[in-house]
């Protein structure tokens, strides 16, 4: 096992260098100055051609390149252009806002996805399938902004339980963690329920029955275990996403966390703040899938072998 | 990790502060903005001034005096001379004005802040303001090491000593760019100044007390203040990105002012609305919507076609129907408010007219032209540019509407190849040559995508910045306006509109700031 994640560990620096790589080049070929954007309506030409100089943005793109790669090598992100503040601290500083919304979301997303999933697929074809099927598609299908402006009405402005928005206390969290974990929840629900009964057709489910066990004990010791295979999958990946920034939930419900500095540095062509967060979120992408693997393995003994070298 | 939980679960100060209504009865203001200022170093900026209006006070001040009025009226300066060739001005400080931090102000503070603003190390962005002081060109190319235009002649006297003489350098020194800073406070933290409390030092009514990045800014009056203590105990500024989350917030009383810039179609239903009508605050803004026209490009090359493009666009009816009516339209170069201003001669809507132009310029059957938007600007852009299209048409203009992100449009007005766009100039100071300068001189036009292109217009612009005759330089501005507007056809002046805001009962002394600016000074506010 160790072997296996110090291999994949391995295998992604490559990945991270040529993440990086691309994307010097590709914000060098879209237009943009973050000079200019700094200063906006009241540009001058002068200024701009100073102040890029003085920040050595001037110099040619290969030399930034490598000035860039060999100080992360050495841990340093640099500075962003627009926030004048020092990038790693900028993601530290906002990471554990978007891992308290990732985490609450996530909880949100699994205690009404996989039982909605289960019950759905035992209940195959009946009133409550149907309502609960409808109820994962409204909110795999609705916009988050949407669904997000309707809770802030009906449970901010009307009913006064919850604030509207800021991230200042638990309440805070509630509703963002509900909008954005109610959309994923869509997804894990439908997948719970198709994979259930993608094994609920096996021949050991059969033998389990016909063993005379009763149809709950088959569904948890027997299916379930299985079926959650793909979705334990959705879920790492979910959560890796859900980790590098919900974008719009948290312009929504003003939550400073990694999104909206995601947000400020492509908008602000701010080439090391992007840099920064493109790291961030692919080393996050990369252990998401990291931690799906291994939770393979403790679901399934034969990827387990298979991690250990052994053969099928 | 485990302070922040802390922090997030705890029912702290601020919790309090900005989750409960219960402070509504202390004297703290509840404001917010779409966008992090990012840094209360104002020489970095060009775009947030919320806080330096608050934090710092500048050598003059542009006071309100009425709707759309300002007068300079004395700050740190109690008092200045001007020498007769209009180069030399003397600034006598106030004596006993504190920092924050206990230091004295002096002659010395104002010396340093001007020459920090030159100092390349700095990299400042607003440094247009001293474009003038003798020295302020060298030091910005590094050639020199101090400026012999900023001297500081004992403790509480500043001199500065002009080029060549600069009509409007008092009027821009009461721009929020021109605050000052404390020497023995500012100089040892480089660029760190002014990116968290501990690192921000001013004189202004009120202290920095939290900056929390892309979330909120409190600030705590100032004791000590000069003028007298703030009646504000605190303000809490909150980021907030979404329009409809700060109206939602405005309207469930956990946000105090609720300004309509941030949602310009919410107005009809506040005014509309019997619980807000009457906490509508609405004042004149002395800025300019105008339509840019790049000269550079064809077929606006031709006069008589950027004669037409006036002539196809119906303002008025872009003012009724987008803006509710609110403003008035403007024919000029500088809108009312601004010093000099006198009425312009109308901009005639004539789609006919403008028809004959075009087949006189040699389009008989219509032209294909480009206008441009951003994607990321309100939508009030966009449905302008969608009713120019369709008005414009009929003079025989096929408009296509180009849409692009903010950072390609400001890389194409500064390459000047952007097409032609309509968008909104506030005056940062009052003076003619805030607009003029700007927008029609050699430099301004480079840099916004060609809209003037008039050697003469070049040289008298020049002229008129250091012409200290006041009533032969409004007359120059006045002449220009007709050069420009009337037989250039450089550009489109459209409208300028009033500002409103809706605040909640308990906000009292709700001045519309003289400019129409979002940001302002919350000195004189009371909160019951």
């Amino acid at each position: 096992m160790l072997t296996f994640v110090i291999k994949r560990i391995v295998i992604s620096i490559p990945v991270l260098i040529g993440i990086t790589a691309l994307l010097f080049i590709m914000l060098n070929v879209i237009p943009g100055d973050p000079i200019a954007l700094l200063m906006k309506e009241h540009a001058s030409a002068d200024v701009i051609e100073r102040v890029r100089s003085q920040m050595h943005l001037d110099d040619p793109l290969i030399t930034r390149y490598f000035r860039f790669l060999f100080a992360a090598l050495q841990g340093d992100l640099g500075v962003s252009i627009k926030l004048n503040r020092d990038v790693t601290t900028l993601i530290l500083n906002a990471f554990p806002n978007t891992l308290i919304l990732t985490i609450c979301a996530a909880l949100v997303s699994w205690v009404i996805g996989i039982p909605v999933g289960v019950l759905s697929a035992v209940r195959r074809d009946s009133l409550v399938d149907h309502l609960f099927m409808g109820f994962s598609l409204v909110g795999v299908s609705m916009p988050i902004f949407w669904s997000a402006l309707l809770m802030q009405y009906v449970f901010a402005l009307k009913l006064k339980w919850l604030p509207v928005s800021g991230f200042y206390g638990y309440q805070y969290v509630i509703m963002p963690a509900i909008v954005l974990g109610w959309s994923s929840a869509g997804v894990i629900a439908r997948l719970t329920r198709s994979s259930l009964l993608e094994v609920m057709r096996h021949d050991y489910i059969r033998t389990a029955r016909a063993k005379g066990l009763r149809e709950l004990l088959v569904i948890r010791r027997h299916a379930l275990k299985n079926a959650l295979i793909p979705v334990v999958t959705i879920m790492a990946i979910q959560v890796a996403g859900l980790l590098s920034g919900a974008v719009i939930t948290e312009a929504i419900f003003g939550i400073p966390g990694v999104g909206r500095i995601s947000v400020n540095a492509i908008q602000a062509r701010d080439m090391p703040l992007l840099q920064g967060s493109v790291l961030f979120a692919t080393v996050l992408v990369i252990l998401g899938n990291l931690v799906a693997d291994i939770l393979y393995s403790v679901l399934d003994p034969r990827i387990r072998n298979e991690m250990k070298g052994g053969s099928k | 990790m485990l302070n922040k939980v802390k922090f997030l679960m705890a029912t702290g100060l601020v919790t309090i502060a900005l989750a409960s209504n219960s402070l509504a009865a202390d004297h703290v203001l509840r404001i917010a903005y779409q966008e992090d200022p990012k840094t209360v170093d104002v020489q970095m900026t060009q775009d947030f001034y919320t806080l330096p209006l608050n934090v710092y006070d500048r050598l003059v001040e542009a006071e309100t005096s009425g709707p759309g009025q300002t007068q300079l009226v004395p700050g740190l300066a109690e008092r200045w001379d001007v020498s007769d060739d209009g180069k030399t001005y003397t600034f006598h400080l106030r004596q006993g004005v504190l920092f924050h931090n206990g230091e004295e102000l002096t002659a010395d503070d104002v010396v340093y802040t001007f020459d920090r603003m030159l100092d390349p190390k700095t990299k400042a962005l607003s440094t247009d303001i001293l474009n003038f002081v003798d020295g302020a060109t060298e030091r910005l190319e590094g050639t020199t090491t101090s400026v012999p235009g900023l001297q500081a002649v004992d403790k509480y006297t500043v001199k500065v000593v002009l080029k060549e003489p600069y009509a409007a350098f008092v009027a821009l020194l009461a721009s929020p760019g021109a605050s000052i800073y404390n020497r023995k406070f500012t100089e040892p933290l480089g660029d760190q100044y002014g990116l968290t409390p501990e690192t921000t030092n001013g004189t202004g009514p009120f202290v920095l007390k939290e900056y929390n990045l892309n979330d909120n800014q409190i600030l705590a009056a100032n004791e000590k203040y000069f003028k007298g203590r703030p009646k504000l105990d605190e303000i809490i500024i909150r980021v907030v990105a979404d329009s409809e989350t700060l109206r939602l917030l405005f309207e469930s009383g956990e946000l105090d002012v609720f300004d309509i810039d941030y949602a310009p179609t919410q107005l009809p239903y506040f005014i509309g609305s019997d619980q807000w009508k009457d906490q509508v605050r609405s004042g004149p803004r002395v800025g300019m919507y105008y339509y840019h026209i790049n000269q550079a490009l064809k077929p606006f090359d031709d006069v008589r076609v950027r004669k037409a493009f006036q002539m196809a666009i119906n303002r008025d009816e872009i003012l009724q129907k987008n803006f509710y009516g609110k403003g008035a339209i403007e024919n000029g170069v500088i809108p009312r408010g601004i010093s000099c201003y006198t009425a312009a001669t109308p901009i005639e809507y004539n789609p006919a007219k403008a028809k004959a132009l075009l087949a006189e310029a040699g389009y008989p059957d219509g032209v294909d032209i480009n206008l441009t938007q951003v994607s990321s600007w309100s939508s009030k852009w966009s449905d302008m540019n969608q009713i120019i299209q369709a008005q414009i048409k009929e003079a025989g203009f096929n408009a296509q509407i180009k849409t692009m992100d903010e950072s390609a449009y400001f890389a194409s007005r500064k390459a000047g190849t952007v097409d032609n766009y309509t968008q909104n100039w506030s005056a940062d100071f009052n003076d003619p040559d805030n607009f003029f300068y700007t927008f029609f001189s050699k430099s301004g036009t480079a840099v916004r995508g060609y809209n003037n292109n008039d050697e003469e217009v070049f040289a008298a612009l020049d002229k008129a910045r250091s012409m200290t005759n006041a009533e032969e330089r409004c007359a120059l501005y006045q002449k220009m306006t007709d050069r420009i507007v009337q037989e250039d056809a450089a550009w489109v002046p459209m409208f300028s509109l009033d500002h409103a805001y809706v605040v909640q009962p308990r906000v009292k002394n709700f001045v519309v700031p003289w400019n129409g600016w979002s940001d302002m000074s919350y000195y004189k506010m009371e909160v019951e």
